[in-house]
């Protein structure tokens, strides 16, 4: 009678939902010793939890599952396992001397965009210069004209 | 060797994953993955996070199978969701921090379901409980309660819980 009381408290229930404290599930532990028929009964509230949940099941995204078994053949093949049921076979084509490194693909494309800019930095620096030099090459005989000019008016003063 | 094994008994599966089986960890996945994406979804809301608890929950337990049976579980379901609300607890976030595009349906679960029956008093109780993790003790706290109170109310709430599930699920 005593554990008909017990078990209508919901603390199974309470258990299996993570709820119960610490002497709480201590306690059942302790009473699934001494009373086995118990474990019938989480069995039961156990199972029922199961129907219930998937009642309401959602099917996650393809991505979870692919991503989650992705993971453990690696953990798996990391681990050193032989794998005598699985078609993968994990085969290292890293050099083992050093000298190489791998990156990550966003180089390439940072990469590419350095080398474009360098190109166009380059052609300015050519476009610049050669303007540059054009309007030397214009003001000089400018420069000439204008010494001349001075020349000529020492020389007036002078007379 | 799938279609072989999609009928196996617990126990066997549970055999076969201690081994390390690749294709009996597919087969807990194939099991179990929606049961528990559904109660995921009830205490993570977003997606992507719900996703990110989905791989945790799995990866933790192909990597801790030997401990099912010394876990006080009977069945791999309920030692999965076990795991599945410690896990989505450490990932919600405050639900003042949600911005409303991102919210999943929460109304469809059944804890929500179950929820929504218990009286107010016990709905803020269970939901803190329940929903958020939070001891007895910082619940007392929270409502500025005694703890004897928070305990006898989560007791009622849990006896109303196992009328409900033997009601709809016997």
């Amino acid at each position: 009678m005593e554990l008909k009381f017990y078990i209508e408290s919901g603390i199974i229930e309470s258990y299996v939902l993570g709820l119960a404290t610490e002497a709480e599930t201590e306690e059942l532990q302790h009473m699934r010793k001494l009373y086995p028929e118990l474990d019938t009964e989480v069995d039961l509230v156990e199972r029922r939890l199961e129907k219930a949940a998937f009642d309401e099941a959602v099917l996650p995204p393809m991505e979870v599952k692919d991503r989650i078994l992705q993971r453990a053949r690696w953990e798996y093949a990391g681990a050193g396992y032989g794998d005598s049921s699985s078609n993968y076979t994990f085969i290292n084509i890293q050099p083992k001397d050093g000298s190489h490194i791998s990156v990550h693909r966003w180089w390439k494309i940072f990469f590419i965009i350095i080398f474009i800019l360098s190109k166009i930095f380059l052609f300015f620096a050519i476009f610049y210069y050669l303007k540059y030099r054009q309007q030397k090459e214009k003001e000089e005989p400018k420069q000439v004209t204008a010494i001349y000019v001075q020349v000529q008016q020492k020389n007036s003063h002078q007379l | 060797m799938r279609r072989d094994l999609t009928h196996i008994s617990e126990q066997v599966l549970i055999e076969r994953l201690t081994k390390g089986d690749q294709t009996a960890k597919e087969l807990l996945y194939d099991r179990y993955a929606a049961g528990i994406y559904g109660i995921v979804l009830q205490l993570v809301p977003i997606k992507d996070r719900a996703n990110d608890v989905m791989v945790r929950v799995f990866t933790w337990a192909f990597q801790h199978i030997e401990s099912f049976s010394s876990s006080g579980y009977r069945t791999l379901f309920a030692w999965l969701m076990r795991k599945t609300r410690e896990l989505s607890i450490q990932e919600a976030i405050p639900d003042t921090a949600l911005t409303g595009t991102e919210l999943m349906k929460r109304e469809e679960g059944i804890l929500q379901q179950f929820y929504i029956l218990l009286p107010a008093s016990e709905q803020q109780v269970f939901r803190l409980s329940y929903f958020k993790g939070l001891s007895v003790a910082t619940i007392a706290r929270m409502l500025g309660m005694p703890e004897t109170e928070v305990n006898e109310i989560l007791g009622a709430s849990m006896k109303a819980f196992r009328k409900f599930l033997k009601d709809n699920w016997n």
